[in-house]
């Protein structure tokens, strides 16, 4: 058993339950508790919300803007074995810090913030198979902003601002959409669908993201962002991703864009928004033959939200439907022809399509106790070429298909931990329930139990 | 009447000209607090101080002095409520006086918050305490210092309009002496939690 999980579980017995001040970079600045901002992180509140939006400037700057963050756990996979015997997550069943993370986050002044987050992975699986620690950017976001009042200066109606951030959704203030969305942990190294939108998680630390955003009245927010590979001037924004190798990072052509619209709504202790956003992507194939035609995917995307926050309850759902189009327009010519792009897709369809549906819901007591049951699922049409059988990871039937439930209990016993219980159950995984990958392996295998334990400082 | 038409002619000219209240030449932290008040308070205390989240409470038309004071409760810890704690402790702390007596001025000079009304006979008991007290509990009429309309009145705040979830959560706060204030300890620590509730509601009833 390794020493420093053991050592975070023993200390969040020990320690008894408080409200200390001394908290996190934000916490640092504005001098509030978590529970200011956040609904448990990192949902945000309403004032939460509207902190990011100001560009992370309320308060008063300090000296040393850092913040820290780590965390161990514990998984366990219903069947952990492949078809051949070997185990397929490494390390289960033992405490393993898997992550710990450096933010250097706050004001610069009045109008300009944001932070960047630099994550040591402690369970990377590397191209060899084996699992080592690795560095590198995680998250980052850096917002200039400003305002305009309205007639008699009770309000701001406008709050208007510029963002750059390598992530796309992650400069979102909705807990809808998927950078900030809903697993907020998960098992590192845990066994995962193959199919997902382009615009959940693709393009995670390989983009550079330069918007501009409006939040008229509280009521109205309207975003346009470009996003452009995180090369170059903006290479420290994909800093410890592997460009060199083929399918590694994705390669973008030119600029791509995304748009945000949200409808927003605040009484009372409730707040609801309902939204659309979306991405159109140029993507190369390979991404280290950048002189190649491009594939396009396109996302459209609903969400909305719902947030009851009182004591001692709180009360929060989100939601979000999310529709790609993939246009294979480069890729389906060359593998029709018998030589695909690199380490490219090689689809059987000139264009494909996969839709996502996300829903969760959470209950807080005192903000110390917590439940949340989510629903999640993607459907798309078959495609062989792009989902073919293979131990664990393949589909027997060409089908992306894939759907499955989380439930989750959490407890933070002080502001600065949460303790968490996640268990994932699979339905339906690749294609099917039963032999999914051609070689004996069941949805419900990859069940998954992982126990947490996340810090913040 | 008056021995100097002039003057006074001069006075209601003056009180004619100026555009917001006739106290209106800006004191010194007005345009601080009004940046402090838009940009930050309102997020949860809503727009000119009229929260809709009853965690919040409406500062919009309070008294001054009272608004003052609470800052400097919150900067001395004496509110150990804990929404005063995770929320008001820190947001203090950026509030020197100057500003705080300029945010004092410029919630005043808000528009009242509308009364929400509610069961009628909740309210008439409410209103029962609030005129008269409780005597044989040594509970004396909350008029007397927070004003017949429940406007209030210099340090003692305006009560009407208010939340009347925060009203409660707020006597009991004095009650337990978690929130440290010792006129009003004394006042309220025998009140029952059914009066509570009705003076809360009465309360929230009043424009």
């Amino acid at each position: 058993m390794h020493l420093s999980g053991a050592c975070a579980f023993v200390l969040a017995i020990l320690i008894p339950a408080q409200n200390a001040l001394a908290v996190p970079a934000y916490a640092r600045q504005t001098g509030q508790a978590c529970i200011a901002c956040h609904v448990s992180f990192p949902e945000l509140t309403p004032y939460g919300r509207n902190f990011k939006l100001s560009g992370y400037t309320i308060g008063v700057r300090q000296t040393i803007p850092l913040a820290l963050m780590a965390q161990a756990g514990v998984v366990d996979v219903k069947n952990n074995k492949d078809d051949q015997g070997n185990p397929i997550v490494p390390k289960p069943k033992k405490i393993e810090l898997s992550a710990a993370s450096l933010f250097l986050a706050g004001k610069v002044n009045d109008n300009v913030g944001g932070f960047v987050q630099w994550t040591y992975s402690n369970l990377n699986v590397n191209n060899a198979g084996d699992t080592v620690g690795h560095s590198g950017i995680d998250n980052a976001d850096i917002r200039a902003v400003g305002r305009i009042e309205n007639d008699d200066k009770t309000d701001i109606k406008w709050l208007y601002g510029a963002t750059l951030h390598n992530n796309p959704t992650a400069q979102d203030v909705w807990n809808s959409t998927p950078a900030f969305g809903f697993p907020f942990t998960g098992p590192p190294n845990g066994i995962g669908p193959n199919a997902a939108t382009i615009i959940d998680g693709g393009l995670a630390q390989q983009v550079a993201g330069i918007g501009a955003y409006v939040f008229w009245n509280r009521t109205i927010y309207a975003e346009l962002t470009g996003y452009r590979t995180a090369d170059g001037a903006f290479s420290a924004l994909r800093a410890g991703q592997d460009t060199h190798t083929p399918g590694g990072v994705a390669r973008l052509k030119g600029t791509n864009p995304y748009w945000r619209l949200a409808y927003n709504r605040e009484w009372g202790a409730q707040s609801l928004m309902f939204g659309t956003y979306g991405l159109i992507v140029d993507r190369y194939p390979d991404n280290t033959l950048p002189s190649t035609p491009t594939d396009r995917f396109t996302d459209v995307a609903v969400d909305a939200q719902y947030q009851y926050i009182t004591d001692p309850h709180t009360l929060t759902a989100q939601a979000t439907y999310i529709h790609e189009k993939q246009d294979y327009r480069a890729s389906y010519p060359a593998t029709l022809d018998g030589s695909p792009i690199g380490a490219g897709p090689t689809p059987d369809n000139f264009g494909d399509r996969i839709h996502t549906t996300k829903f969760k819901v959470s209950y807080y007591y005192e903000h110390r106790y917590g439940s949340t049951l989510a629903y999640f699922s993607t459907r798309g049409n078959n495609d062989a070429g792009l989902y073919a059988p293979g131990s664990v990871n393949g589909s027997i039937n060409g089908s992306p298909n894939s759907a499955g439930y989380i439930v989750e209990l959490s407890y933070s016993p002080i502001q600065y931990l949460r303790l968490l219980l996640q268990y994932t159950g699979y339905t339906k995984f690749n294609g099917t329930t039963t032999n999914y990958d051609g070689s004996g392996r069941n949805a419900k295998d990859n069940n998954t139990l992982f126990l947490n334990a996340w810090v913040a400082y | 009447m008056y021995k100097n038409r002039h003057v006074v002619f001069a006075l209601f000219l003056q009180l004619g000209l100026t555009t917001m209240d006739f106290a209106a030449a800006p004191a010194a932290g007005d345009d601080a607090a009004e940046k402090l008040a838009t940009q930050v308070c309102v997020s949860c205390h809503g727009p000119g101080g009229n929260s809709t989240s009853p965690t919040f409470p409406k500062l919009a038309a309070q008294q001054p002095a009272y608004v003052v004071a609470q800052i400097k409760a919150f900067r001395g810890k004496t509110r150990g409520e804990p929404e005063a704690h995770d929320y008001m402790l820190g947001m203090a702390t950026l509030i020197d006086d100057t500003t705080a007596e300029a945010l004092g001025r410029f919630f005043a000079r808000q528009s009242p918050p509308k009364g929400i009304p509610g069961d009628a006979r909740v309210i008439a008991q409410g209103k029962g305490v609030f005129e008269h007290g409780v005597p044989d509990r040594g509970v004396v009429a909350c008029a007397t210092c927070h004003g017949a309309t429940a406007a209030g009145m210099g340090i003692f705040p305006r009560l009407a309009g208010q939340h009347s979830a925060y009203v409660i959560k707020q006597l009991r706060a004095i009650q337990s002496q978690l929130r440290e204030s010792p006129v009003m300890h004394g006042i309220v620590k025998d009140l029952k939690p059914d009066e509570m509730t009705a003076l809360a509601t009465f309360l929230q009833s009043l424009d």
